[in-house]
C-alpha cells in the first residue's frame, strides 16, 4: 500500500487532523533536547572512570549469573595467558579475533604459540576485492573454533557484552565459533541498559549509530523443549569473559 | 493462516482431557509465572518502569501515524526499505517479490508472530521458496505443522518424546532421550540452512522511530544468524510496535524480559539499522522493514481497546491466566492466545467468529496483574462481551442468540416479586428432579448440557431458605 494512504488510514482511524504537531511526552526520552543528552553523555563518561572499580566488581558478578566463565586478571599479561589455557582446553585449531584495541595489548600471536591453534583477525583489508575477501572470512568464521573479541561496553545491571558495528569487528567472530571469548578493560563498564542507550543516542546525532549492535548477556540457550535449560543453540555454548583490571 | 477461533469450545475440552498439555501447562508456570515474579521483585522501581513504559507505548500509539512517518523517513536514511502492508495479502505479496527478485531459494526465520498471522510459510512454499523456521520451538512446530502454543515458547506442549518421533519421523534420525541430544541436531540441521540462505525474515520486537533502527530479543542467537548471515533480511511486524527514540530501549527491554523468561537480560539482543555500511566486514546487503496493519487500525479507532496496542508480546498474561493454564495455546484457535489473545484475535480476524473468547476469562484480573505495562484486558473483555451482547459499536457482530435474551428476559421476571420467584423456582424444583443426585445435577439434556459437560451444578435447596427460616 502507499505509505501516504497507509499513515492516512492510521491517522483517520485515531481521528486526528492532518499536519497536528506532535510535541513528544515526557514519557519518552524524545523529549530530551540533543544538549541534554550531550550533557547526559558527559556525565555518564565521568561517572564510568570514577566508579569504575565499583562497576567492574558488580559485573564479574552479573556476568556470572548471565553465565559467563568469568575471569578477573590484574594485567594484560595475566589476561593472555589465560586466554590461551581457554586455547589448550578446547583443543583449538582456528581462532578468529576482531581488530578490537582491547586485544592489542594481550599480543594473542606471540600467546596462542605452541597450541597448535592457528590465529587470524577477521577483518577486511584493503588490497583485494571486498567481496571475495568477505567470502573468505565467512567461510573462515564457520570453520572456527574459538572467536576472540574486545567489546565496546559492558554493563553491570544485566552481565553484558556490548558490540558495536566499527571497522574490523564481524558480526559473526562471536556468532558461529562454538566458543567466545570476550575481553573487557576497566573503565568500559556501564551501571546499566539506561546509560548505553543515552551514549547510544549521542552517537546517532553524532552520525555515528553504525549498521548494528549486539547485546550479549551469556551462551546461546534455549529452554523451547519441556522448559529444561540447554545451551549451544545457534550461538556460542561456552563464553568466557575476561576482565582485565 | 486460517482462523479456528469459532471452534473454541471444542478444542478447549479436547485439551482439559489431554494429560500431556495439561502436565506441560503446570511447567509454564512453575517456570515463567513465578521467575517474572522472582524477577520484577527483584527490579528497583519495577513498578515505576512499568508507568513508563506503559506511558510510552500510550503517547505513541496515540500518535503512530507522526511516529510512523519519521520511521519511514529514518529507515530509508539508514539505507533500507520500508514498506507498509495493509494486510496479510499485501504483506506476503511484497515478500514474495523481493524474494523472487533476487532469485531466493532458502529463506531462515527468526521468530516472527505477524508471519504467523500472514500464514507465511505456506505461502512461500507455493511461490517455490524454502522456509525455514530457525527457533527451536518453531522448529519444531513447523515440522509438526502446527501453530504456536505459546508466544514465548511455541512447542512448550510437546513432550521430549514427541520431539524424538517427529525428529525420526521428518529429518531420519536415530530415537533421542536427552533434551541437549535433541537441541544438537537442530543446531546442525539449521547450520546448514543458515549458511545456505539466501533470505533473513525476522519479526522486530520494537522498532525505534527517531534512528530507523530495529531490536530483535532471542536467547539462541537464530535472530543473530538471520541478520547476519544471508545477504537480504526482511523484518516484518505489527505497525504498533514502535518506539519514539532509542533511548527508550533500556526501559521496555527491562519489561519485556523479565515478564517473558524472567531473565535479566536474553542472551542476545541485537539492534539492526539498514543494511551492513561498505566498510562493514559482513551483513545483509539489503534491508527491508514490513510493517503490516491487518485489523490493527480497527483496535485503534475503538478508544475502547487502543490499549490493546500496548502490548508488547511478552507473554506474562498467558501465564497468569487461570483459563490459558488449563486450556493451553490451541484452544484460541488462532495466532495469540491467553487473556490478550482473546481480545486481538477476534479483533483481528472477525468478532462474531471469535464470540467465545472474550468469555474465555473469569475476569479475575491476574492478567492486567501480570502485564508490565498494565494494560486493562478484563475491562476490554467486559467491554466486548457487552457490544456482543447488546452495544451499538459492532451491530454486524452482535451475536446474543434469541434463546439467551429470552432466558435473561424469563430471569429478570422471575427475580422481580416473591410471587414469581416462588412460581419460578418450584418449576425449577419439579424439573431438576431427575437430573439432581445428592444435590449436584451432574448431566443436563442439551442445549443446557453446555453447563454440564465438564463441572456438575448445585441443584437447587428441596426446601427453600425462606421456608426453613421460618420454621
Ligand atoms: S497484554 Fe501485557 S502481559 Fe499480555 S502479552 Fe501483552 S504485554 Fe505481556
Amino acid at each position: 500500500m502507499d505509505s501516504k494512504e497507509f499513515i492516512a488510514n492510521v491517522r483517520r482511524s485515531l481521528g486526528r487532523e492532518e499536519g497536528s504537531q506532535v510535541t513528544p511526552s515526557e514519557a519518552t526520552h524524545m523529549s530530551l533536547s540533543s544538549q541534554q543528552v550531550e550533557s547526559w553523555a558527559q556525565a555518564i563518561t565521568r561517572g564510568i572512570e570514577a566508579h569504575a572499580d565499583e562497576y567492574m566488581g558488580q559485573l564479574e558478578k552479573t556476568a556470572v549469573e548471565a553465565g559467563w566463565r568469568v575471569a578477573r586478571c590484574a594485567t594484560a599479561a595475566q589476561a593472555a595467558s589465560h586466554i590461551r589455557n581457554i586455547v589448550r582446553d578446547v583443543e583449538a585449531t582456528s581462532v578468529l579475533h576482531s581488530a578490537h584495541p582491547a586485544l592489542e595489548a594481550l599480543h594473542l600471536g606471540e600467546t596462542l604459540i605452541g597450541t597448535g591453534a592457528n590465529l587470524e583477525a577477521m577483518v577486511l583489508n584493503d588490497t583485494s576485492d571486498r567481496e571475495v575477501q568477505r567470502d573468505a572470512l565467512r567461510q573462515k568464521a564457520i570453520n572456527a573454533d574459538i572467536g576472540i573479541t574486545g567489546v565496546d561496553y559492558a554493563i553491570a545491571e544485566t552481565g553484558t557484552a556490548v558490540l558495536l558495528a566499527r571497522k574490523g569487528v564481524s558480526r559473526v567472530v562471536s556468532l558461529l565459533p562454538p566458543v567466545h571469548i570476550a575481553v573487557v578493560e576497566k573503565g568500559q563498564v556501564l551501571p546499566s541498559l539506561d546509560e548505553l542507550f543515552t551514549l547510544r543516542r549521542k552517537e546517532f546525532l553524532h552520525n555515528n549509530l553504525g549498521s548494528y549492535m549486539n547485546l550479549i548477556s551469556g551462551p546461546s540457550r534455549s529452554a523451547d523443549i519441556e522448559y529444561q535449560l540447554v545451551t549451544g543453540v545457534h550461538g556460542p555454548g561456552e563464553v568466557h569473559m575476561v576482565l582485565i583490571g | 493462516m486460517q482462523p479456528r477461533i469459532k471452534q473454541f469450545p471444542q478444542l478447549a475440552a479436547a485439551a482439559l482431557k489431554d494429560e500431556q498439555i495439561q502436565n506441560n501447562l503446570l511447567g509454564l508456570y512453575n517456570g515463567f509465572h513465578q521467575a517474572r515474579i522472582a524477577a520484577s521483585e527483584a527490579t528497583p522501581n519495577w513498578d515505576e518502569l512499568s508507568d513508563r513504559g506503559r506511558a510510552i507505548k500510550a503517547h505513541t500509539i496515540d500518535n503512530l501515524d507522526y511516529y510512523l512517518e519519521m520511521v519511514e523517513r529514518t529507515v530509508t536514511a539508514a539505507g533500507g526499505k520500508v514498506f507498509f502492508a495493509k494486510d496479510s495479502d499485501e504483506a506476503t505479496q511484497y515478500v514474495i517479490e523481493v524474494a523472487k527478485a533476487r532469485g531466493v531459494k532458502l529463506a531462515i526465520k527468526g521468530k516472527s508472530m505477524v508471519s504467523e498471522e500472514m500464514g507465511l510459510n505456506h505461502r512461500l512454499e507455493e511461490a517455490g521458496i524454502e522456509p525455514v523456521e530457525t527457533d527451536l520451538g518453531e522448529y519444531i512446530i513447523q515440522l509438526a505443522d502446527e501453530t504456536p502454543f505459546h508466544i514465548i515458547a511455541p512447542a512448550i506442549h510437546k513432550s521430549k518424546e514427541q520431539v524424538s518421533d517427529l525428529f525420526q519421523e521428518k529429518l531420519g534420525t536415530p530415537p533421542m532421550t536427552e533434551i541437549s541430544d535433541l537441541a544438537a541436531e537442530a543446531r546442525r540441521q539449521l547450520r546448514k540452512k543458515f549458511i545456505e540462505a539466501d533470505m533473513g525474515i525476522t519479526g522486530a520486537n520494537f522498532v525505534v522511530a527517531e534512528t530507523g533502527t530495529v531490536a530483535l530479543v532471542t536467547n539462541e542467537g537464530n535472530g543473530r544468524m538471520s541478520t547476519s548471515m544471508p545477504k537480504l533480511h526482511i523484518a516484518i511486524t505489527g505497525m504498533e510496535k514502535v518506539l519514539p527514540s532509542i533511548e527508550d530501549l533500556g526501559i521496555m527491554l527491562r519489561l519485556l524480559i523479565r515478564s517473558a523468561t524472567g531473565q535479566r537480560i536474553s542472551s542476545y539482543v541485537t539492534t539492526v539499522t539498514g543494511p551492513r555500511k561498505s566498510d562493514d566486514e559482513d551483513g545483509p546487503e539489503e534491508f527491508h522493514l514490513v510493517l503490516v496493519d491487518n485489523g490493527r487500525s480497527k483496535l485503534l479507532a475503538d478508544p475502547a481497546l487502543r490499549e490493546s496496542l500496548y502490548c508488547i508480546r511478552c507473554g506474562a498474561c498467558l501465564n497468569a491466566c487461570p483459563v490459558y493454564r488449563k486450556v493451553g495455546g490451541h484452544a484460541y484457535g488462532w495466532v495469540y492466545p491467553g487473556p490478550i489473545g482473546a481480545i486481538v484475535s477476534p479483533m483481528l480476524t472477525g468478532l462474531s467468529d471469535g464470540k467465545d473468547l472474550p468469555y474465555a476469562s473469569s475476569l479475575c484480573g491476574a492478567c492486567k496483574e501480570a502485564c508490565p505495562v498494565k494494560i486493562n484486558i478484563p475491562r476490554m473483555l467486559l467491554y466486548m462481551r457487552h457490544q456482543l451482547a447488546e452495544g451499538d459499536n459492532y451491530p454486524e457482530h452482535k451475536t446474543a442468540p434469541l434463546g439467551e435474551a429470552i432466558t435473561f428476559k424469563l430471569w429478570r421476571l422471575s427475580l422481580s416479586n416473591s410471587l414469581s420467584l416462588k412460581i419460578f423456582s418450584g418449576l425449577a424444583r419439579l424439573l431438576q428432579k431427575p437430573f439432581a443426585k445428592d444435590g449436584r445435577i451432574n448431566k443436563l439434556p442439551p442445549p443446557l448440557s453446555a453447563w454440564t459437560n465438564l463441572r456438575t451444578f448445585p441443584a437447587l435447596a428441596s426446601r427453600p431458605f425462606r421456608k426453613r427460616w421460618k420454621s
